[in-house]
């Protein structure tokens, strides 16, 4: 018995120890010397000189109207990718469940997207927006529906919002395939006896029993959508007039752009905070709502 | 055959490490050549327009001399950040290119002495990148931009000044023509442009030390008044810049589509692709305040990484000083990248007709500096180019509130 335990903490710490000292060197320690790097003012320059400045940066970052800006730009784009990225894999995923002849065929086509990179997908759909729209409005006359959308401050976030659901629909529809195959037949078989109709089965039924997919797909997308970086850099650089810079391009640039290192890590640090907070509140919510049948 | 090479390496590497003469000495033996083989180096440079050519001369150098480059893809945009990252993370270019100015302060603390390699003696006056006395940068050569126009469409005479430059601009959007085309890049939208006011100014530096301070505004100057109009006849009568890309710019401009374009001699690069155009092409002075020459000055410099092991370095200076002296090395810098030499020890050659009109104005003196290499690092990118996305966005916006925002933006990104 001694032995069979000894062993088999042989084993824990065999496979456990390599993880823990991997995430420990790569994730832990590189966060605490990030905070430490928000509280000194820096330009990112090795030989140059890094000065304390306690909370300053936390204060400053607070009256920066561009990442007050870049915030509420962040939230709206969130908001709206959020939800059209679940209700059309949901969407999706009922569909090629119905047990239709194109079902396989379907599936493939709506996972795709999600197989080509943020950075291609940009630059494909950078193109799209502004050439073929452009065209196309020149031949239909519709030109107040297709312009170039990369031009315009709201359009071009609608734009991103476009194309990150173009991206992760299909992903989400494999989470809701899954969870909607794990529902036995009979629940669904018993209903439809007792007299409830399509409506009535998804709402009662499938839904409730649904939610622990819910509670990944809302926590992937919420995640995604905060902290994008490749769609927002390929498809519009933060433009125009920066009313796409997300929260993570504008760290970026203001670690790279301006050289204030110590200030985009104290937005870094904000940020990682402000998505902790939310996604986790996501998940509790949702996880309260999983129900056992 | 393998000791003498060892030998060689290791009497003229005297400060090298053990390890980095070892692995030259090995590869030396591996080539046969008998001549000394040099550790492979690495080189990052911000400009799209040679990356070809840069790569088919690091092969010639390879095949005179049995020594590597490795050429980094060119980033355009994203260069300095691109730079920036690897030098912090110690994976640095042995040889990278820093513009002249606030972008070469802010790199300095990387460069190595260059002043006493062979080339340095031949580098034309005052055109060095100097750290104190040291020479630690080759310049690329001297360039220069302007309004780059049409001979056909249009005559340099009848745009002397803003109205006359305006009235033009009217009559080519009457012929359905684009007059004058801007393009979405940062410095093609408001960074070269908006150097001829500053350069305007009696004492340029001095003028955007003040603007730093705040002691001066953009809003209250005459040269940047007149600037304002030029850009509000753009917007009126062009094309909207912010739809215009540097490749479709260049192709409308070929094509006879578009009558001047804002660029520089660089811009040739583009326009050779369209084999012969049909028409002459020449440059002339951006017309505000009485202006009539073009700014010409240095982009870029090559420096070396002082941060490299001294193998490297070493293998650096000797490829900097093939390209400036060998006959190959001069050869690309002339007709493949055709930049206009700023050394006394090659002929200018056989210039296209763009930078024939930038030596021959460099020659005469007949020039205006480059005042944006002064600016603050990266205030083109980060607060200038969103202020003129702004005004070309919003057809209301008069010129004057424009300047306001320039002077706004200004004194965020001088911070």
């Amino acid at each position: 018995m001694i032995l069979l335990t000894k062993s088999n903490k042989g084993w824990f710490a065999l496979f456990t120890v390599p993880l823990l000292l991997v995430f420990t060197t790569v994730v832990i320690i590189p966060f605490i010397i990030g905070i430490g790097y928000s509280f000194v003012s820096w330009d990112g320059i090795p030989a140059n000189p890094k000065v304390f400045v306690g909370l300053d940066n936390y204060i400053e970052l607070l009256k920066d109207d561009r990442f007050l800006t870049s915030a509420w730009h962040t939230i709206e784009f969130t908001v709206l990718a959020l939800v059209l990225v679940n209700v059309l894999g949901l969407a999706f995923s009922l569909l090629v469940t119905m047990k239709l002849r194109i079902s396989n065929a379907a599936r493939t086509m709506f996972f795709l997207p999600n197989l080509i990179g943020g950075l291609i997908l940009g630059y494909i759909w950078q193109f799209i927006f502004t050439d073929v729209f452009k065209f196309l409005g020149d031949k239909t006359g519709w030109d107040s529906l297709f312009f170039n959308w990369l031009i315009h401050p709201q359009s071009a976030l609608y734009a991103m919002v476009i194309v990150f659901t173009w991206q992760m629909a299909g992903y989400t529809m494999i989470i809701y395939i899954a969870g909607i195959q794990g529902i036995p037949d009979e629940l669904g078989e018993a209903a439809r006896v007792d007299g409830a109709n399509l409506w009535q089965r998804l709402t009662k039924i499938v839904f409730p029993l649904l939610m622990p997919s819910f509670t990944i797909c809302l926590f992937l997308t919420l995640s995604g959508a905060f902290k994008i970086f490749d769609v927002n850099l390929s498809l519009t650089k933060g433009g125009p007039n920066n009313a796409t810079e997300l929260f993570a391009m504008n760290i970026f640039n203001e670690i790279f752009g301006y050289g204030h290192y110590g200030l985009g890590q104290a937005k870094a640090i904000v940020f990682f905070i402000l998505v902790a907070a939310v996604t986790l509140t996501q998940v509790i919510i949702t996880k309260k709502k999983e129900v056992q049948y | 055959m393998l000791a003498a090479c060892g030998n060689s390496n290791d009497n003229k590497n005297a400060g090298a490490t053990a390890s980095g003469s070892t692995s030259s000495s090995a590869t030396s033996s591996a080539t046969a050549t008998g001549a000394e083989k040099l550790k492979k180096i690495s080189l990052f440079q911000s400009k799209v327009e040679i990356a070809e050519p840069l790569e088919k001369l690091a092969e010639t150098y390879k095949k005179e001399t049995g020594n590597e480059v490795e050429v980094w893809g060119s980033a355009g945009d994203a260069y300095m950040t691109q730079l920036q990252a690897k030098l912090t993370a110690g994976e640095g270019p042995t040889i990278f290119s820093v513009g002249t100015g606030a972008e070469a302060e802010k790199f300095k603390s990387y460069y190595a002495d260059l002043s006493n390699e062979p080339f340095a003696k031949n580098i034309a006056p005052d055109m060095a990148l100097k750290d104190g006395d040291k020479i630690v940068g080759v310049p690329y050569g001297v360039e220069g931009f302007g309004l780059v126009y049409n001979k056909s469409m249009i005559d340099p005479k009848d745009v002397k000044d803003v109205d006359s430059l305006t009235k033009a601009l009217e009559k080519f959007k009457a012929d359905g023509k684009n007059g004058l085309s801007l393009s979405q890049e940062a410095y093609f939208l408001i960074g070269h442009i908006i150097n001829t006011p500053f350069a305007l100014q009696a004492d340029p530096t001095g003028f955007i030390d003040k603007l730093n301070k705040g002691e001066v505004k953009m809003a209250d100057t005459k040269e940047f008044q007149e600037f304002a109009k030029v850009m509000e006849a753009i917007r009126a009568n062009t094309v909207n810049p912010m739809e215009v890309k540097y490749d479709s710019q260049m192709g409308d401009f070929a094509t006879g589509k578009t009558a001047m374009v804002h660029q520089g001699n660089w811009s040739y690069g583009m326009l050779k692709d369209y084999g012969d155009l049909g028409f002459d092409i020449g440059m002339m002075a951006l017309p505000i305040a009485g202006n009539d020459k073009i700014a010409v000055g240095v982009a870029s410099n090559w420096v070396v990484n002082n941060k490299a092991n001294a193998d490297e370095i070493k293998a650096a200076s000797a490829f900097l000083n093939w390209m400036f002296t060998s006959e190959a090395g001069k050869n690309a810098i002339v007709n493949e990248f055709k930049f206009i030499p700023a050394m006394t020890n090659i002929e200018a050659g056989d210039l296209d007709p763009l930078s024939k009109t930038v030596f021959e104005a460099t020659k005469a003196g007949n020039t205006i500096p480059w005042a944006l290499n002064y600016f603050p690092q990266g205030i083109i990118v980060n607060d200038l180019a969103p202020a003129a996305q702004q005004f070309f966005l919003s057809q209301d916006m008069t010129g004057e509130q424009f300047l306001k925002n320039l002077d706004a933006a200004w004194a965020k990104g001088a911070k």
